[in-house]
């Protein structure tokens, strides 16, 4: 109901208040005879209390001076003179003045305080209507048509820049229908760098944005927002700065949010086809080793029956047995190694003594290492390593298997492990050839690579997985060539095992 | 031959395997039945008199898991899993679940017919263990807890002797690391698994001729141990090459 004249009646505030005054004298002056000067007094207070109301402060000011000074004239005998008959009016006077001030004072904090509640509520509400507006947004382009339907009634408009592809640090891009100048687009940038409020009043009235707010969400800045006066007046951007930064923060959250649920979707995207993948794997994985494993069987089958055959077929089937054995271990090779290099196979490291897995991959290849003398050098107390056994295992059949198809016949085939320096080192020495020193380098390329690993006869493979998994295991793997033979050392990290509490003897 | 006979009910969905996995059996003198399916394997050892359990753990429909958990409510008959490599947290789920062995496919025929022998030569799961074991030139007297190696006492701590114990009467048979930790150490300490592969270090060191390159106390790498008295591994096999037990220097 108050204030309070907007802005045309700004001007006429004073001149009603002096006519409320001479109102109240005009309306008062036949009653003079009829009451008494404490009631015309209070007449006069009144008088005073409707301007302080509806006037504000200086008018209300305005109106207990001349309050006064008319009362004095026209009501307190001797009339039509400022001087009094009595000294008893001049506290009359007296009081009256310091009433009206203190009352136009009073009324006037009070009606500003109301209108402020009220200019305070109305932003509240528009904030909360911003913020539910934006919480049912999905995309950038929705959150700028709601933020432009937020700013219209504020005489502004605005332009939100938002990096590009949702990257933090990437280059700006403006969002929406409104084109931004170059200059805005420096001053945005210029904003978002440095994730402070550039604010320009000098630009207000050529159009061009004077307020770019920086959209600081929890991790990072996450845009910027523009605001351009639509007038060339700065007030409605002066007046809403507090509003126009908690519209800010909220856009912000909001472009955080949608950020995140971009995230989310991607990872979920990632998962499905992961799972697909690893699906795809297992039942290939199990599709070509049933048949193999039919194949091993049956030819052994073949191999025992040693009624039925002859000495021949007898070989056959032994051969038959041993190629689909071999094909069995490319097929394990393959396989780890789509599954080390495409995804991102999750390794089952277990503290355990690396002496284990020389051990049983010693046995598993009894048979191939046969024509050789194996030799194991490992410290008695070697120190536990985290490693996926399984994994580690393979790394040192291969190395065993290749060991004992390129070594001399009889010769020493010597695994030796140590630690020091934070690393466990292992080493296979050979006698024989040696590697072919042309291809050294390339010695444990994949079969991704193509041709070249192929010409390495038999090895590809199973050199290329052991890199594969050391590599997964953080550690390092190479090939050289010694005086008399061959060498592959390769290291894992040693790290601190965990504690071993000692036991009572028996 | 001159094995005992026995019969062995194998449950493969896949017929080649069934035929040469059942040809082998019958060598040894058994008498074969056959089932494609987990629930029809249920079936043929509900009818009773079967002493052996062959297992696909990769079956379509019910999965071999499900058989084991299924059969173990009723039935302790051994059971010997064939399964893929790779799929190390699958065996050790089956012999956490009440399997007996496993045997990783593709696998020769002698290694196969050495486990069903061991299995089948084995006492049932409530029978009292042999009191005694000989194994290398180490002796056992398990009513004793007195462990000999070479005719001279052999020191063992309270662990570890608890631990060869535990090995020793499961001879033949694989134990995961999570069985052996349970029995030995206690229900508490089922993730350490550390504490016990330090303590089968230890107990090679005393026991085996080459700890290196164990005959007796074995890794079943990614699953558990296994302890096995006779260092032969059947026809397909031959034994260590000389050469292997060559001294270790360090």
């Amino acid at each position: 109901m108050n204030i309070r004249f907007s802005s045309p009646w700004q001007q006429w505030r004073y001149p009603l208040a002096t006519s409320l005054c001479i109102l109240t004298t005009l309306a008062l002056l036949p009653l003079r005879e009829q009451l008494e000067v404490a009631n015309i007094d209070m007449l006069f207070l009144l008088a005073v209390f409707v301007a302080a109301f509806w006037f504000g402060r200086g008018p209300a000011v305005w109106a207990a001076i001349l309050g006064v000074a008319l009362f004095d004239f026209c009501f307190v005998p001797p009339y039509l003179s400022l001087a009094v008959a009595d000294a008893e009016y001049l506290i009359t006077l007296a009081v009256m003045l310091a009433v009206g001030l203190v009352t136009a004072q009073l009324v006037a904090t009070l009606a500003d305080r109301t209108a402020l509640a009220g200019t305070r509520e109305r932003e509240a509400r528009q904030l909360y209507e911003l913020a539910r507006e934006l919480g049912s947004t999905l995309q950038i382009e929705q959150v700028e048509e709601v933020l432009s339907r937020f700013h219209a009634p504020l005489g502004l408009k605005s332009t939100l820049f938002i990096p590009e592809a949702g990257r933090a640090g990437a280059p700006l891009r403006p969002c929406g229908t409104r084109p931004p100048s170059t200059l805005e687009s420096s001053f945005a940038t210029s904003a978002y760098e440095r994730g402070a409020v550039v604010e320009l009043d000098s630009l207000a009235g050529t159009g061009t944005a004077t307020l770019f707010l920086p959209l600081s969400a929890a991790q990072s800045v996450r845009g910027v927002l523009a605001c351009a006066p639509v007038t060339d007046d700065l007030q409605s951007v002066h007046r809403h700065r507090p509003l126009l930064q908690a519209a800010a923060s909220v856009t912000a959250m909001t472009i955080e949010r949608l950020h995140y649920a971009q995230v989310a979707q991607q990872v979920e995207a990632q998962i499905a086809a992961e799972r697909l993948r690893v699906s795809i794997l297992a039942s290939l994985s199990h599709d070509l080793r049933t048949p193999l494993t039919s194949l091993v069987g049956l030819a052994e089958t073949l191999t025992q029956d040693q009624t039925r055959q002859s000495e021949g077929s007898m070989d056959t089937a032994g051969m038959l047995r041993d190629q689909a054995h071999a094909m069995h271990r490319m097929l394990c090779n393959l396989l780890d190694m789509v599954r080390l290099q495409v995804g991102n196979q999750t390794l089952n490291r277990q503290w355990q003594p690396f002496e284990e897995v020389i051990g049983s991959s010693a046995r598993l290849l009894t048979e191939a290492l046969a024509r050789n003398r194996l030799c194991i050098e490992v410290p008695k107390e070697l120190p536990l390593v985290n490693f996926d056994a399984v994994l580690l295992e393979r790394v040192m059949c291969n190395l065993l298997d290749n060991a004992a198809k390129y070594a001399t016949v009889a010769s020493t085939i010597r695994v030796s492990a140590s630690a020091g320096d934070g690393v466990l080192e292992v080493l296979v020495d050979t006698e024989g050839p040696g590697f072919p020193s042309d291809r050294l380098a390339r010695i444990f390329g994949s079969f991704v690579r193509g041709d070249d690993a192929a010409a390495v006869p038999g090895s590809g493979l199973g050199l290329a997985i052991c890199k594969t998994i050391i590599e997964a295991h953080e550690g390092t793997i190479e090939a050289s060539n010694r005086r008399d033979g061959a060498r592959v050392r390769f290291t894992l990290p040693l790290g601190t095992p965990p504690a071993m509490p000692e036991d009572a003897p028996a | 031959m001159s094995a005992p006979t026995g019969q062995v009910l194998i449950v493969e969905d896949e017929v080649p395997i069934r035929r040469f996995v059942g040809d082998a059996l019958r060598r040894e003198g058994c008498i074969v039945s056959e089932a494609g399916t987990a629930p029809q394997g249920l079936d043929l050892v509900a009818l009773g008199g079967i002493d052996l359990v062959v297992l696909d753990l990769g079956l379509p429909g019910m999965s071999g898991l499900q058989f084991i958990e299924a059969l173990r409510h009723w039935s302790q008959v051994p059971v010997l899993i064939l399964s893929a490599r790779g799929t190390e947290q699958d065996k050790i789920a089956a012999l956490d679940a009440g399997a007996d062995d496993y045997l990783t496919k593709p696998f020769g025929l002698g290694e196969f017919v050495a486990r069903v022998r061991a299995l089948r030569r084995r006492p049932a799961r409530d029978e009292a263990i042999m009191p005694q074991c000989r194994f290398g030139d180490v002796e056992v007297d398990l009513a004793r807890q007195r462990v000999r190696r070479g005719g001279a006492d052999l020191h063992l701590t309270q662990l570890e002797y608890r631990l060869l114990a535990c090995l020793l009467s499961s001879e033949g048979t694989v134990m995961t690391h999570r069985r052996l930790l349970r029995e030995v150490w206690g229900p508490g300490r089922a993730e350490q698994a550390h504490y016990l592969r330090i303590y089968v270090a230890r107990l090679r060191q005393k026991l085996e001729e080459d700890p290196a390159q164990p005959k007796y106390l074995l890794t079943e790498t990614g699953v558990g141990y296994r302890f096995q008295s006779c260092v032969s591994r059947n026809d397909s096999c031959p034994t260590m090459p000389p050469a292997a037990a060559s001294p270790r220097s360090l």
